[in-house]
């Protein structure tokens, strides 16, 4: 992967973009029945004439397959990402309200997963075969094989309804009309649990990831120099192996981003948090397919760009590749 | 891409707090440990959905006490909203869960496998499938899923077949790189140098090199395949019939029990048992990854 030319990796980026785009198309024409129920998201019994004939030349049911792909694509450039018939609003006002909450959600977990379990792995690597390693080892196997929404429930369960400390659900509290530092301190509160839940499950990997590279780290030549050159325990750690071991995390930490975004469609879920992926569940109760569309297609926009960040990142972070 | 995939490397590792030295006490490696765990808790599970009938106090289908009560001698985790026994739905749930956990793991091994030997034999092929493996794993996994679930229909088998789609690609990887290595192999150049064909080299010399290592990721990808099973269940989008785990724990979340004491028993219990799967097949897949991966190996 790294042999590859970071326009390789854009040019694949986008070509991924265009197959996300293109199963978007295909999918609700392929299926089985009426498309027009699927691209609508709503029962044709209960559309008026107006609405199914506007759906039908919106979409171009009449035209050749070609041609409405091509229009498609016309309207998405456009950021014309449709209407929804069921919420009676524009499909891109829907998800941009959305959006902010996810990449709150998502980007905090993120940045809080990656103090940790870097620095969690680290340590296990350090301390090889100690009882701390072991153990952090096989608890993080085991945080591996939690369902994110069953710890959801259970925090829900115990520290907001049986000890009342924290909300369980929803992003703010309604019609509060808290303003200012009380109003941010109410997302804060609201924030907790999602943001908990998320972090638990996140680090593992990112954990797994540090801890294996910094074992073949301090097993290379170069630290055995360093300490051969009379380099103090603190910095062989820091400057030489930590520094070392970071490229092929934040590689998964990339990865992770998309998997915590993914990971909001359940974790909204459980919290009622107003999020895209709440949205997007939403929209699949209702089977307002458009809506559920939007959110998968902004989902992949998202998790596409942070991989492309972490790709300009990687330079900076692997000494080795730099220069190159 | 299932986060089980991660190599953990620690090969040989020694359990903490025995000293090097002591060479006649038995000394229990990590992978040794995780085996015997692993390999007991998947036993248990398996006998429990193999007897599920004999095992189970109810028919988990039938209305066999009053809605919402509380765990008794007659119904040991209480009733789900409409009168079902809970510990029968779970004890039934054990095969709806581990049966799309294995169906699910041998369509997507299967498919990895085939992918894995096509694009690491032929070199022409590789640079088409690897792009189709690369792909897949970048996009958002989970919204794809509930995507194709939501299109497609709740049915055990549309289960099966669009988690078994999303995630062979990680396992094809793997797969691919132990072929790369073999097909360089003195023998397999030597079999080809006196006019074996393609067909005969991949069957007879390369396929049974990779089984041990197909089978170590089929373990892991159960393990994954079972949690997402969990989740789509979920998120209402599994067999409304076959109940799973996931179906228990969706009716629990759709009535609210966590935010009442039922937690206790209606959400607890069935969250264990996929924690208990997972966990074992993930476990039993580490320790078969330690014996079979070459690049662990080299490893100290």
């Amino acid at each position: 992967m790294l042999s590859e030319s970071r326009g390789g990796r854009v040019f694949q980026y986008l070509f991924v973009l265009v197959v996300a785009i293109s199963l978007n198309f295909f999918l609700p024409r392929m299926m089985p029945g009426n498309p027009l129920a699927l691209l609508a998201g709503v029962d044709v019994g209960l559309m008026t004439q107006e609405d199914r004939d506007k759906v039908m030349a919106e979409a171009g049911l009449d035209r050749p397959l070609i041609e409405q792909y091509a229009s498609y694509w016309g309207d998405l450039l456009r950021g014309d990402f449709g209407y929804s018939y069921r919420q009676k609003e524009p499909i891109a006002n829907l998800v941009l309200a959305r959006l902010p909450w996810s990449l709150f959600l998502a980007g905090s977990s993120l940045v809080l997963a990656a103090i940790v379990g870097i620095a969690a792995g680290a340590y296990s690597a350090w301390k090889r075969a100690s009882v701390i390693d072991v153990g952090l080892l096989w608890s993080m196997i085991t945080i591996n094989s939690m369902p994110s929404f069953w710890l959801g429930m259970l925090l829900i369960a115990i520290v907001s309804v049986r000890l009342g400390w924290l909300p369980s659900f929803g992003a703010e509290t309604p019609a509060a009309g808290y303003e200012g530092l009380d109003r941010v301190i109410d997302i804060g509160r609201h924030a907790i649990l999602p943001v908990l839940t998320l972090t638990v499950l996140t680090i593992p990997a990112v954990y797994l990831t540090m801890r294996y590279t910094m074992l073949s780290v301090l097993g290379s030549d170069f630290i055995r120099t360093a300490r051969a050159k009379g380099a103090g325990e603190t910095r062989v750690l820091f400057a030489h192996a930590m520094r070392n071991s970071m490229a092929p995390v934040v590689t998964i930490l990339a990865l992770r981003l998309g998997f915590a975004f993914g990971g909001t469609v359940i974790i909204e879920t459980v919290y009622s948090y107003p999020g895209l992926g709440r949205l997007m569940f939403e929209a699949v109760g209702g089977r307002d397919f458009p809506v559920m569309q939007a959110g998968f297609l902004l989902i992949t926009i998202a998790v596409l760009a942070s991989n492309l960040l972490a790709d300009f990142l990687y330079p900076f972070l692997d000494p080795r590749t730099k220069g190159q | 891409m299932s986060v089980a995939n991660i190599k953990i490397g620690s090969d040989g590792e020694r359990v903490a707090g025995i000293p090097e030295s002591r060479k006649h006490k038995i000394r229990f490696s990590a992978s040794f440990i995780a085996a015997v765990l692993g390999v007991s808790m998947i036993l248990i599970l398996v006998l429990t959905a193999v007897f599920a009938k004999q095992l189970s106090p109810y028919d988990p289908a039938e209305r066999v006490g009053k809605p919402f009560e509380v765990p008794s001698v007659a119904h040991k985790l209480g009733t789900n909203d409409i009168g079902q026994d809970i510990l029968s739905e779970l004890i039934y749930g054990t095969r709806v869960s581990l049966t799309v956990g294995f169906a699910t793991a041998a369509f997507a091994i299967f498919l990895g496998t085939s992918v894995g030997l096509l694009a690491g034999y032929f070199r022409r092929m590789d640079s088409i499938l690897m792009r189709v493996v690369d792909i897949i794993l970048v996009i958002p996994f989970l919204p794809l899923l509930i995507m194709l679930a939501a299109y497609l229909g709740r049915s055990m088998i549309n289960t099966v077949i669009i988690i078994g789609l999303l995630i062979w690609a990680g396992s094809a990887r793997v797969i691919r790189s132990q072929v790369l290595t073999i097909a360089k192999k003195e023998y397999v150049v030597a079999a080809r140098a006196v006019g074996a064909t393609d067909r005969h080299i991949i069957f007879r010399h390369i396929l049974p090199q990779v089984t041990l290592l197909a089978i170590g990721q089929f373990v892991l990808v159960v393990s994954t395949a079972i949690l997402l099973e969990s989740a789509l269940s979920f998120l209402g989008l599994g067999d409304p019939i076959q109940k799973s785990w996931g179906t228990v724990l969706y009716w629990a979340q759709v009535r609210g029990a966590f935010l009442t004491p039922a937690w206790l028993w209606w959400v607890m219990p069935p969250g264990l048992l996929i924690v208990c799967a997972a966990l074992g097949f993930a476990l039993i897949g580490f320790s078969l990854e330690q014996r079979v991966d070459p690049r662990l190996k080299q490893k100290r």
